[in-house]
């Protein structure tokens, strides 16, 4: 337990030394105004909201195909087979056999 | 507007420096008609009235054509190319950018017609002669296999239609004495 | 009346007034506050579309059919007209879906214009423009039919020609209002020739009194004016160049305004067409054609919005072919889907081409989806819709579509035509979502990319939602007048599936070709076909106004004018009398007692004949 503790440390540790770039020094405010302050061969202020948003919007998209697909796939495989006229009995048909006479 | 020509006329006539009809008229051109200086003047002849005409539609001599003298009235007017506003330089400093165009250029005798929302002329990436051929070969294939699709629709049918009533002996206008011949739809 | 029926009509007369109330504010003289268009016109819009619900829920739980509340507005001795609303099923369900739609379309238009100093300029004219629509679909007779019509033709005008100082946004508009007056050629046919023959403009009376008539001449107008307004071929290029205008403007006109009023005034006179083969088939090809060659041109266009504006056209071809088929009530549907991941297709590019720094190009963006993560989203899940992903939007309408279409009696080329057309949209949405968001960026390193904003994530959210659950929605609501083909071969079932993945796996193998530079242009000959719209543009905008211009100046200008001055006006005046002249003055010889004596001689005469 102590080493899997240790092990997220040292994890979080270097996301944040990663996080924290070689210069991160310019605060800037992402949103709010309709217009950004100008910005060069920066990485755009990308808020977790953002992201989550659009994760929970490609995942229902995702789910919502795939229950679907699970619970009427019949929408898109068919709903009703197409008869197989060469599988009918004589019987089915209503045919006498070729004995009968 | 008529406000500002009332009391220009009324200071006109109080002035009373033009007396008559004339003074109580506004001054300005009429509308209708162009005046002489507008107009284009005589077709040149000689070298001298070529370079007069030349330096008038600032024009350089070696530049200036007149158009036909055909009897139609161009006069001196210059030929210049056939070419659309759209089709120069988008990105020259234009007098007036939006149409292309410098102070005091010459205007083409269609000048209307090639303005930028009208007909253009800049080349096109295959010549003309290819995109009519290929356009009209494109439609004409169209037409061709949709009479050919109207021919042979996509849906065959297995068997003719069955119908009840002998066939709809009767709606088709059968006699009711005559009886149909029977149909045998199957044989075993 | 009916408590029902009163609640309907006057929700709906609410809606309309709560629409009005900021188009009539705006004519007086104080100035509008700066927020006006976020405060006013957009919440009038959110309003009446909250109050739209109410009458969609009493239609869908009291399965009312039809609502017709009419005033008598002018009598004539042969033509009555009456200010007539008709809410049935095609307005009821659609007026909703529209007001949702501008609605979040008008809320993305606060970012996108924000520094518009003309935004409530802006806002008025899209106001006025869905007000039109709403007149349009909500009218019962051809009468006010044609005021919504002309309406969202000016308000189009207007719209595409919003930044008016360039010279080609002016073209576009012009563009589009006439090729727009070619369709009302149709529609005035239409209308004159129902109006002579049947007497009536009301829509009921129109299809009881026409029964015994021959309609094919008024059914061909009206197929024309369908043509001019939902850009079917022909007179489809208006269509493409109106991505001039602003995008908000693009995504309004695209998805529940404009475009679709030719496709619904055709589904609105169904009844007139369900018996008359030679329109039926007419419309059919129209659509096939339309919806082939516009998916082909939009393979190789390169503007984000071009693409877009295509895969409209090409939508807009799918529905002229169901009605076609005679299922004008699929067509509806389509329309209703379409709505919605068209509109979000539209917000999505304007969203990228103002983070881009206005580039529209699709080659220069690439690698959006960690840089604006939701617009890529949206992006995605619109392009899957678009394509006929099952259980999206798009797909409830499109797969019945060519399951009706597979299973009837049809034109086999046109059948082809629309499976082939089917395969190209998902080509080109798959392109779309390769080269904006996959891959590595290629733009300029100083491009304003944020997203982050509740006026852009908001529309694009509920838009969203719209396009993965509204096909399901709509789908379930509806009761087809005409069943469905349920049984069917697998084969026909999947077609419409197979050939959309089909054109999945061969866009994904094109795309991956282009990053690795094989060839330059491989097949130049179709290359140039479809990125030049198939010369269309190039041969007709060319020919067309040059032979006419030319003629004009030749024959108005200059040999009219020369026939009046020279052949028959002064100069041929002074020309005849010449000869004239010199023929009297060479027999004027001055014989003056000849004269003199003639003249008392023929005085005698006269005199003495009178006399006696």
């Amino acid at each position: 337990m102590s080493s899997l503790g240790r092990a997220v440390g040292l994890l979080r540790a270097g996301t944040n030394a990663l996080r924290r770039g070689p210069q991160k020094t310019v605060t800037r405010k992402a949103g709010g105004g309709p217009h950004i302050e100008p910005q060069y061969r920066q990485y755009p202020q990308v808020t977790k909201n953002q992201k989550i948003q659009a994760e929970i919007l490609s995942s229902t998209m995702w789910f919502w195909i795939l229950w679907h697909f699970w619970h009427s796939s019949d929408d898109v495989l068919g709903h009703f087979a197409w008869p197989d006229a060469s599988q009918w009995t004589d019987e089915e048909l209503g045919i006498p056999a070729d004995d009968e006479e | 507007m008529a406000g500002v020509g009332f009391q220009r006329w009324v200071r006109t006539l109080s002035k009373g420096k033009i007396s008559g009809i004339s003074g109580l008229l506004p001054a300005c051109r009429p509308a209708s008609g162009v005046s002489k200086d507008m107009l284009p003047g005589a077709y040149p002849k000689t070298p001298e009235e070529i370079a007069a005409a030349a330096k008038k539609y600032n024009i350089r001599v070696e530049d200036y054509k007149p158009l036909a003298d055909n009897g139609e009235g161009y006069g001196d007017y210059p030929q210049l190319p056939d070419k659309s506003q759209q089709d120069r330089d988008p990105t020259y400093q234009w007098d007036h950018p939006d149409l292309r165009r410098n102070w005091g250029e010459p205007m083409h005798w269609d000048f209307d017609m090639y303005i930028r929302n009208r007909v253009d002329t800049s080349p096109t990436v295959v010549p003309w002669s290819t995109m009519c051929k290929q356009l009209f070969g494109f439609l004409g294939f169209m037409m061709f296999m949709f009479y050919l699709g109207d021919k042979f629709p996509a849906y065959q049918p297995v068997g003719p239609k069955q119908f009840p009533f002998n066939n709809l002996h009767l709606e088709r206008g059968g006699s009711p004495d005559v009886d149909p011949e029977e149909v045998k739809n199957y044989e075993i | 009346m009916h408590p029902t029926t009163l609640m309907y009509t006057s929700s709906l007369l609410l809606m309309f007034a709560i629409l009005l109330y900021p188009l009539l504010v705006t004519f007086t003289s104080l100035p509008l506050n700066n927020d006006w268009a976020s405060s006013h016109a957009k919440t009038a819009v959110k309003t009446a579309f909250l109050i739209s619900l109410a009458p969609l829920s009493l239609f869908l739980s009291s399965g009312m059919e039809t609502v017709t509340s009419s005033w008598t507005w002018m009598v004539t001795t042969t033509l009555d007209i009456t200010l007539s609303f008709k809410f049935d099923y095609y307005s009821i369900i659609f007026i909703p879906i529209a007001l949702y739609v501008t609605w979040s379309i008008l809320e993305f238009a606060t970012w996108y214009m924000h520094a518009d100093p003309l935004i409530n300029r802006f806002f008025k004219y899209l106001l006025t423009f869905l007000v039109a629509m709403l007149i349009l679909v909500s009218a019962n007779n051809l009468f006010q039919l044609f005021i919504g019509w002309e309406g969202v033709g000016i308000m189009s005008f207007l719209l595409i020609g919003w930044w008016h100082g360039r010279a080609d946004a002016n073209t576009a508009a012009l563009q589009a209002v006439l090729y727009n007056r070619v369709g009302d050629i149709g529609l005035i046919l239409g209308m004159a020739w129902l109006a002579t023959n049947v007497n009536s403009w009301d829509i009921q009376q129109m299809f009881i009194l026409s029964k015994n008539l021959d309609l094919t001449l008024p059914l061909l107008g009206l197929i024309l004016a369908a043509t001019g307004k939902s850009a079917q071929f022909g007179l489809h290029p208006w269509l493409p160049a109106a991505m001039e205008g602003p995008t908000p403007v693009s995504a309004l006109l695209h998805s529940s305004t404009m475009v679709v009023a030719g496709i619904f005034l055709l589904i609105r006179l169904s009844p007139l067409m369900e018996n008359n083969q030679t329109a039926l088939s007419l419309c059919l090809c129209l659509g096939a054609l339309t919806t082939m060659f516009t998916a082909t041109c939009a393979l190789t266009q390169n503007d984000i919005k071009k693409i877009v504006a295509f895969s409209t056209s090409s939508q807009l071809g799918l529905m002229m072919v169901t009605i076609g088929l005679n299922q004008p009530q699929l067509a509806f549907l389509h329309i209703c889907t379409h709505a919605f991941f068209k509109a979000m297709l539209f917000l999505c590019s304007g969203s990228v081409i103002h983070s881009l720094n206005d580039e529209q190009d699709i080659r220069k963006m690439g690698g959006l989806h960690h840089l604006a993560p939701f617009t890529s989203s949206c992006l995605t899940v619109g392009s899957l819709a678009l394509t006929g992903t099952p259980f999206l939007a798009g797909f409830f309408s499109k797969d019945a579509i060519i399951e009706a279409l597979n299973t009837s009696q049809v034109n086999a080329w046109a059948l082809t035509l629309t499976l082939i057309a089917t395969s190209f949209t998902a080509i080109y949405s798959l392109r779309v979502i390769f080269f904006v968001t996959m891959g590595t960026p290629r733009f300029l390193p100083s491009s304003p990319i944020n997203e982050n904003n509740s006026a852009v994530i908001n529309p694009l959210k509920r838009l969203a939602w719209g396009s993965i659950f509204g096909g399901l929605l709509i789908m379930l609501n509806t009761n087809l007048f005409k069943t469905p083909v349920l049984t069917m071969p697998t084969e026909l079932k999947l077609a419409a599936l197979a050939v959309s993945i089909l054109g999945l796996l061969i866009a994904l193998e094109l795309a991956t070709l282009t990053t690795k530079q094989l060839k330059v242009t491989p097949l130049q000959v179709s290359h140039h076909f479809s990125n030049s719209l198939g010369f269309i543009p190039a041969i007709i905008h060319r020919q067309a106004p040059q032979l006419s211009l030319i003629l004009g100046q030749k024959i108005a200008s200059q040999m009219v004018d020369q026939t009046w001055l020279e052949k028959t006006g002064p100069k041929a005046i002074a020309n005849a009398t010449t000869p004239l002249a010199a023929a009297t003055s060479n027999i004027q010889q001055g014989l003056i007692k000849t004269y003199l004596t003639l003249f008392l001689i023929t005085l005698i005469l006269v005199t003495l004949i009178s006399v006696a």
